[in-house]
C-alpha cells in the first residue's frame, strides 16, 4: 500500500481493529467507551435538534461546560507535547521512550476537544470560513484558534516522522509544535486574562497558570497511559521514566500550590468588589475545595513526598484523582470568572438584586461533555492497533 | 445618547417600542434595553427617598468597545456612525462580546442564531430616513436626546455643553457613549 510507505502501520483487518483482549479492565474499558459515545450521540442529536436551547447557558452565563471540556482537552494535548519534548527535542535520555505514545495522546486529545467545540460554537463552518477572511487580529480567540489549527498540523506530521524514526525532522516538527502550541495555549489563558470586565480573570495569572497546569495534566496523563498498558508491572526504562516524571511532577504541584496561594491572597487582599467576593466564593465551593485543590494537588503531591518519588504505582491512581481535580480546575476557571453579574440592578419586578451567577450544566451538555472523552479513548484504542508506538528497543 | 435619567417613570414603554421596532424575541433573556431599578435604602420609615432612581440603559457603543475588540471574526464592527454593530452573516455565536461586554448588553438573537444588541435602529428607522430611535420617540417624559456628537450644533452636543454628566464603568476606559445627565 502506498499509505503504508508514507506513514508505518501495521498490517490489520477491520477485525483486528474491533478485537481486544476478553480480560476484566479491557472489557470495563470498552463497555465504558461505547457508553461514552452514545452519550456523545444522544447530546449531538438534542443539540441539532434544539440548537443552545438544549444546553444551560444563558445571557449571563454565556459559556458553560463545553467550553470548559474544551479547555480540558487542549490542555491536555498541550501538556502531553510538552513533556513529549523533554525525550526527543531536548534529548533528556529517559523520556525518549515516551515520544510517540504522547504525541499520538496530544493528537487524540485535540481532536476530541475540537469534536466539543463544533457543539458549542454556533456555527464552527462560518469560523472557519470569516476566520481567514476577516481576521480579527485583536481577538485571542482568533489566535488560540488558529494557533491551535497549525498546532494540530505540526504534531502530526511530528508523530508521523516519529513512526519513520526519522529524528531530524521529527525533532524540527516537535520544536515547531512545541512552541505553537505554548503560544496556543497560553493565548487560551489570555482568553479569560484579557477580559477587562471581569476583575477575577483578568490580568496575567491565567496564561502562565495554563502552560503550568499543561505541564501537570500531561505528566498526569502519561503516569494512567502506561499505567494501563503495563497493568502497573513497569520494565525498566518505563519504571525510570516514570520515576524521573514523578519527580518533575513533584516539583510541578508545588509551583502551582505556590501560585494558586498569591492569587488568591492579591484577589482578596483589599477587598476589591467583583474580586474579592468571587475569590471568597470561590475558596468556600465545594468545587475548588475538593475538585481542585485535594482531588487535583494535594493527593498527587503528598504521594510524591512521601515516597520521594518512588511510589510509581500509587501515582497511577493519583493521577486519576488528578485528572479529575484538573476537570474542576479547568470548569472552575469558566465558571469563575461569569460569577459575577455585570448587570447590577434589578431590571424586572419581583426580582432579587443580581448576585451570584448559577449555572448548571444541563443533559445534553454533560452528555458531550463525557461522550468527548469516549472519543478520546475510541481513537487512542484504534490508534494503539494501528501504529508501533512503543521504541524498538525496549 | 443623552439620558435625563432622572425624569424617568420606569413606564417600560421603551424597552416595548424597542421589541416592536427590530422584532425582538419575547423572552425575558431577549432585551436590547432595560430600566435598572435600585433597591430602596434605609429601614422604614427612615427610607432613602434619593435612592430609588431609575436608570434606563443599553448598548453604551462605546468608543473602544471591548466586544469589538475579542470578535474573532470581525462580525462586531463600528459603522461609518460610530455606531457598534453586528454583522449577523460573519457572527459564528462564540459568545465572547456576550463575556466581555462590561454591560450585559449582548443577547443571542433565535432568529439568525447569533449574537445582536441595541444599534440606535441604525437597521430600521434610521435607513428609512428617520432621525430618532424607537425608544427616544416612545419616551413619554422626554428622557432620551439622540444625536450626532460630531456635530457641535446637535441638540445632544449643546445638552453635554450645558449639563454636568457621568458615564457608566467609567474607569474600565471603554470610553461609552450613554451619558447619564446630572
Ligand atoms: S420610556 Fe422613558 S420614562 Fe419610560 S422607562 Fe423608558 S426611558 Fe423611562
Ligand atoms: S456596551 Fe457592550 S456591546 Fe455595547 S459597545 Fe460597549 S462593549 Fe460593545
Ligand atoms: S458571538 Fe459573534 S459578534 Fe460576538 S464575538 Fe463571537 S463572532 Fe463576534
Amino acid at each position: 500500500m502506498r499509505m503504508q510507505s508514507m506513514i508505518p502501520m501495521k498490517q490489520v483487518t477491520l477485525k483486528d481493529l474491533l478485537q481486544f483482549e476478553k480480560r476484566p479492565l479491557s472489557i470495563f474499558m470498552v463497555l465504558l467507551t461505547v457508553g461514552l459515545l452514545g452519550l456523545f450521540a444522544t447530546g449531538a442529536i438534542l443539540y441539532l435538534m434544539h440548537g443552545h436551547h438544549a444546553y444551560n447557558v444563558t445571557r449571563e452565563h454565556p459559556w458553560g461546560l463545553l467550553i470548559a471540556m474544551y479547555v480540558f482537552f487542549v490542555v491536555s494535548s498541550t501538556g502531553l507535547c510538552i513533556v513529549s519534548s523533554l525525550g526527543h527535542v531536548f534529548g533528556i535520555k529517559e523520556f525518549e521512550v515516551i515520544s510517540k505514545r504522547a504525541i499520538l495522546g496530544a493528537i487524540v486529545t485535540i481532536v476530541s476537544g475540537f469534536a466539543v467545540i463544533a457543539l458549542e460554537i454556533g456555527h464552527p463552518i462560518r469560523m472557519v470560513i470569516y476566520n481567514i477572511l476577516t481576521p480579527g487580529f485583536t481577538s485571542a480567540i482568533w489566535w488560540m484558534g488558529t494557533l491551535y489549527g497549525a498546532y494540530l498540523a505540526f504534531i502530526i506530521f511530528e508523530f508521523i516522522f516519529l513512526l519513520r524514526d526519522d529524528h531530524k525532522w521529527s525533532k524540527f516538527f516537535g520544536l515547531g509544535g512545541l512552541l505553537v502550541g505554548i503560544a496556543a495555549h497560553s493565548n487560551l489563558g489570555a482568553v479569560f486574562g484579557f477580559l477587562v470586565a471581569r476583575p477575577i480573570s483578568n490580568g496575567v495569572f491565567y496564561p502562565i497558570y495554563f502552560i503550568l497546569s499543561a505541564m501537570i495534566t500531561g505528566s498526569y496523563l502519561l503516569f494512567i497511559l502506561y499505567g494501563y498498558k503495563y497493568r502497573l508491572n513497569f520494565p525498566k526504562p518505563i519504571e525510570m521514566m516514570l520515576k524521573k516524571l514523578a519527580k518533575v511532577l513533584g516539583l510541578l504541584l508545588g509551583i502551582l500550590i505556590f501560585f494558586e496561594v498569591w492569587r488568591m491572597m492579591t484577589a482578596i487582599y483589599g477587598g476589591m468588589p467583583g474580586r474579592a467576593d468571587a475569590a471568597w466564593h470561590i475558596l468556600t465551593s465545594p468545587n475548588f475545595l475538593i475538585g481542585e485543590v485535594l482531588l487535583g494537588m494535594l493527593i498527587p503531591f503528598i504521594i510524591i513526598l512521601k515516597s520521594k518519588g518512588e511510589a510509581i504505582k500509587a501515582l497511577v491512581f493519583a493521577s486519576l484523582s488528578g485528572m479529575v481535580g484538573i476537570f474542576f480546575m479547568r470548569y472552575d476557571l469558566v465558571h469563575d470568572t461569569q460569577l459575577i453579574p455585570l448587570q447590577t440592578l434589578k431590571i424586572r419586578e419581583y426580582q432579587l438584586p443580581p448576585s451570584f451567577v448559577e449555572y448548571m450544566p444541563s443533559f445534553a451538555e454533560i452528555a458531550i461533555a463525557l461522550g468527548g472523552v469516549g472519543l478520546a479513548i475510541l481513537l487512542y484504542f484504534l490508534a494503539d492497533k494501528l501504529f508501533v508506538l512503543d521504541s524498538t528497543k525496549e | 445618547m443623552a439620558l435625563d435619567y432622572k425624569s424617568c417613570i420606569n413606564c417600560k414603554a421603551c424597552e416595548t417600542a424597542c421589541k416592536e421596532e427590530n422584532g425582538v424575541l419575547l423572552g425575558a433573556d431577549k432585551h436590547r434595553i432595560w430600566v435598572g431599578v435600585k433597591e430602596i435604602e434605609g429601614e422604614f420609615p427612615l427610607l432613602n427617598i434619593a435612592s430609588n432612581t431609575f436608570y434606563p440603559s443599553q448598548c453604551q457603543h462605546c468608543d473602544n468597545a471591548p466586544c469589538q475588540e475579542v470578535c474573532p471574526t470581525q462580525a462586531t464592527y463600528y459603522d461609518e456612525n460610530g455606531v457598534v454593530r453586528v454583522d449577523s452573516d460573519k457572527c459564528i455565536l462564540c459568545s465572547y462580546c456576550m463575556n466581555a461586554c462590561p454591560y450585559d448588553a449582548r443577547y443571542v438573537d433565535d432568529r439568525t442564531d447569533t449574537v445582536d444588541k441595541c444599534n440606535f435602529c441604525s437597521d430600521t428607522r434610521l435607513v428609512r430616513g428617520e432621525v430618532t430611535t424607537a425608544c427616544q420617540a416612545t419616551c413619554l417624559t422626554k428622557v432620551r436626546i439622540f444625536g450626532d456628537l460630531d456635530d457641535p450644533e446637535s441638540e445632544i452636543s449643546k445638552v453635554l455643553r450645558e449639563r454636568e454628566h457621568f458615564t457608566l464603568k467609567t474607569h474600565l476606559g471603554t470610553k461609552p457613549k450613554l451619558f447619564y445627565l446630572i
